[in-house]
């Protein structure tokens, strides 16, 4: 798939057929995911993988952002232990969600040129989704990814610069 | 549905308006109306799969489902969502509009069969 199809074509999918999604596809999504920039070349993300029915369940009942019945949830995770000793403080509270952010971008992209839809989900209760997949404290869920087969189509919201985006200087003449 | 699925059910809906209830002291505001909507839908959509069913709480739900993410996109068009869904309310509430209550299966997400009345209000 070309490139600008995917970035212009992904959609946010919060409905998804009762169809698994194979896991050498989704380490393939993985794959994707830890191509990612990583600032100061930390890589302290770590991801979570989960295709259990009742586990998802589980995730979903802490996770109202969580939307639709996916085949599988990844968690996007950061060692933030890890990510202070790398990084310093920029390291743990800015780099780490940065890095978790760009790796998210790379597999949504990855999967939407694999035909699968996907959400990113932010709502959710992380001490009760670490419980949950049995994260060790120094191990923070940044954000949840939703994927399946895609039910729906989404149309786009509308996109402009207007306003966002400037050359040179802010609020420049352009 | 047996009791324990209803249960299980059940325990997903609570579970999702009590971890709304904290993760909204930090979300956008907007959120807060959305989920109390979706969580009427999904109550709904719970009673519906348990046999019980009446036209104006399905027409209810299929309005909120069609209209929820408006949050998404346009705040004023989900205000104005959110208007026309109290106006349906209130058209609902007249007299023989739609109160009766059908047992019967649901058939896909917004079909149902017509079963046996077990009487209107």
């Amino acid at each position: 798939m070309e490139l600008w199809e995917a970035i212009k074509g992904r959609r946010s999918v919060r409905s998804f057929l009762e169809k698994p999604v194979e896991r050498a596809l989704l380490e393939r999504l993985l794959e994707a995911a830890i191509w990612a920039p990583s600032g100061g070349n930390a890589q302290t993300w770590q991801f979570v993988v989960v295709t259990e029915p009742e586990r998802i369940r589980s995730i979903k009942t802490v996770s109202p952002g969580l939307l639709g019945d996916p085949a599988a949830v990844i968690a996007v995770c950061q060692d933030l232990a890890a990510a202070r000793e790398r990084g310093g403080t920029l390291g743990e509270t800015f780099l780490a969600p940065v890095d978790a952010a760009m790796a998210t971008e790379n597999l949504l992209l990855a999967a939407y040129a694999e035909g699968l839809g996907t959400c990113v989900v932010a709502s959710f209760h992380r001490g009760a989704v670490g419980r949950l997949l049995a994260l060790p404290r120094r191990v923070e869920p940044m954000l949840l990814i939703s994927v399946g087969w895609p039910a729906e189509d989404p149309s786009a919201p509308s996109r402009s610069g207007e306003g966002r985006v400037f050359f040179e200087v802010y609020n420049g003449p352009g | 549905m047996g009791q324990v699925e209803l249960e299980e059910r059940l325990f997903g809906l609570i579970g999702y308006m009590v971890t709304s209830g904290r993760n909204l002291l930090d979300e956008t505001p907007l959120y807060g109306p959305f989920r109390l909507v979706d969580a009427a839908s999904r109550l709904i959509l719970l009673l519906e799969d348990e046999e019980i069913i009446s036209s104006r709480l399905s027409t209810i739900r299929e309005r909120i489902d069609a209209g929820k993410y408006s949050v998404m996109t346009s705040p004023g068009e989900f205000r104005t969502f959110l208007d026309s869904l109290v106006d349906a309310l209130v058209d609902h509430m007249n007299p023989g509009k739609g109160k009766e209550v059908i047992r019967g299966k649901r058939i896909g997400k917004n079909k149902t069969n017509t079963g046996v009345n077990l009487g209107g209000e």
